[in-house]
């Protein structure tokens, strides 16, 4: 099978590529093994390489912590609210500048561009004022306000060419047949770009479950904070019981690698034009 | 003159799919930015915060930052990081795209399964970096295991900053590759082809072919990574604290410290400001080439 030009050139593309891949992934399988030993390995005086001692003991002691489910129950929250902004406002912005003639088009492509750069510290310190003064701060809804500011932004960049490239005849016959703009929108042109969708629902979901800074500045009791923000109560709760903390990590990635598992064309294609623009 | 209403409705239309957003981001983002100007100018902290009293004091703030010895190295540390990661996360993502661009079955699955540490929470991947640059952790016990003892990465200032380096790269180098590959799938293959036939080698081909005709994408790559990499948090923030002796602070942990640790949110601000005025100009840049691509 190897014997010609092209079979050994596949072969030795393919081993490099597993050797890239067991190195560029092994910290995350280093994660994952750590949640599985036991204390007494865990401080023991060898570094293993995998569990000696399998135990499941971190995972439970995270599992039945009142605060940690909550916190789990917090980062969905986070997830979902800022899909659901993302969603709501992203998609009919996308639409409206891919298929409408608009006056100042650029205007607002500009701002949806410069909004998508604006690091979280600028505008941190006036949010919690304001919230603050609206005196909603430790709500739900603080977080994915702000963590919305940068996933509608993408929705717009990401979805707009998805709409442009949808064939005109397709609403016009929507239109032909009656519908207004916002029927064709809703039957005609949200199916028709559904692939684009399901990358702005994994992505915004993820903006949401992977804050930090928003969650953490806008809650300051751990029983309304998400998973990442509780990442230093539960490391002072733990000490140096890595295993208990990397349990701790592993759930936080586990949605990753699911969404990851099951919707990966949706994601690289949609970061690809998010970040690249069409 | 039918038509021309229609279409003027049509447009209109398109407004009230688009203003809802618009307003949304001038809520929740126009008005913090202006917020944070004048929050820059001004004394506010945690005492005249609820009592009231603050008052403009000009450029003060930013005059004390500029004659602050930790501020300046600080700025010092963000640009040696944001340099360091973008050369390194580059020039492997670029050889990462140039590798999985070949043709072969497992290219597909292995360039997707290694973007995960770009899609996983950053804290995660700062507890990681804490627990594997630790003085007994995995990264000690592979150099012994060639026989060089390892430095306290996490305890001396330079070494912690090659380990956020380190693991900043880890998260960087598939997003660098990703948007390399969509550039190097758009170069025809015959260009190659007939340059092959005229006797070009691959260094060669490399320099007169790929990175001219890739020009477009590094730039972007490049312009994109400064301005992702320049404003990293939570990376730090999970991982060092900005430690040791603020070895690893950067503009955002620092600005993020004067406001909510110190509660000095006006100093907080002007931070926030320096941080913003050097993102501002690689935007431009970035921004005046998207304009020009779509002309």
């Amino acid at each position: 099978m190897f014997k010609t030009k092209e079979g050994r050139k596949e072969l030795v593309n393919s081993i490099v590529a597993i050797i890239i891949a067991i190195i560029f992934l092994f910290p995350i399988y280093w994660l994952v093994q750590i949640s599985f030993k036991s204390d007494s390995e865990t401080f023991g005086k060898i570094l293993t390489y995998f569990p000696h001692e399998f135990t499941v003991d971190p995972w439970l002691v995270n599992l039945t912590d009142k605060t940690f489910l909550l916190s789990l129950r917090n980062s969905f929250i986070n997830g979902f609210l800022t899909m659901g902004i993302a969603l709501i406002l992203g998609v009919p912005a996308a639409y409206g500048m891919g298929r409408f003639k608009v006056r100042g088009s650029h205007v607002f492509l500009l701002t949806f561009l410069v909004a998508q750069m604006l690091p979280a510290s600028l505008t941190l310190t006036p949010m919690y004022l304001i919230f603050n003064k609206l005196h909603i701060l430790g709500t739900h809804f603080t977080a994915p306000i702000a963590i919305a500011a940068a996933s509608i932004p993408f929705a717009v960049v990401t979805l707009r060419p998805y709409f442009k490239s949808v064939p005109k005849a397709l609403d016009e016959a929507a239109r032909l047949d009656g519908c207004g703009a916002l029927k064709s929108f809703l039957y005609v042109m949200i199916p028709a770009v559904k692939t684009g969708i399901i990358t702005i629902v994994v992505i915004s979901f993820l903006n949401g479950w992977n804050d930090l800074v928003y969650s953490m500045t806008f809650n300051v009791n751990a029983e309304m904070r998400p998973l990442t923000a509780n990442i230093y109560k539960f490391q002072n709760a733990y000490g140096t019981k890595w295993n208990c903390i990397m349990a701790y990590g592993t759930i936080l990635v586990i949605p990753v690698v699911l969404l990851f598992i099951f919707l990966q064309k949706y994601i690289v294609g949609g970061l690809v034009a998010g970040a690249v623009k069409d | 003159m039918k038509t021309k209403n229609a279409s003027a409705r049509r447009e209109n239309d398109g407004y009230l799919f688009i203003i809802p957003a618009f307003i949304y981001m001038l809520v929740v983002l126009g008005y913090p930015l202006v917020y944070n100007l004048i929050l820059s100018f001004k004394n506010v902290d945690v005492k005249n915060l609820t009592k009231g009293g603050s008052v403009f004091i000009g450029f003060e703030n930013y005059i004390n930052l500029f004659h602050d010895s930790t501020f300046l190295l600080v700025l010092r540390n963000t640009f040696i990081f944001t340099i360091a990661c973008l050369v390194f996360q580059f020039t492997i993502g670029f050889a990462f795209a140039m590798f999985f661009n070949q043709k072969f079955k497992l290219s597909g699955p292995i360039r997707g399964m290694i973007l995960v540490s770009y899609m996983m929470p950053m804290s995660v991947t700062g507890l990681l970096g804490k627990n594997i640059f630790s003085n007994a952790g995995l990264i000690n016990d592979l150099l012994g295991k060639i026989g060089i003892q390892g430095p306290e990465w996490l305890v001396t200032g330079s070494t912690a900053l090659i380990a956020v380096v380190i693991m900043n790269c880890w998260v960087g180098i598939p997003f660098n590759m990703l948007l390399l590959m969509s550039g190097l799938t758009s170069i025809s293959q015959d260009v190659y082809e007939s340059a092959s036939i005229d006797g070009a080698n691959w260094g060669q081909k490399f320099l007169h072919i790929t990175l001219p005709l890739m020009r477009g994408s590094i730039m972007a790559v490049l312009m994109l990574g400064f301005i992702y990499t320049f404003r990293a948090f939570d990376l730090m923030y999970i991982m060092t604290a900005g430690g040791p002796l603020n070895a690893t602070d950067v503009l955002g942990t620092y600005s993020y410290v004067r406001s909510f640790t110190q509660f000095k949110f006006s100093e907080g601000a002007a931070v926030a400001m320096v941080l913003f005025a050097c993102l501002f100009i690689i935007g431009l840049f970035y921004l005046r080439m998207l304009a020009k691509e779509d002309d």
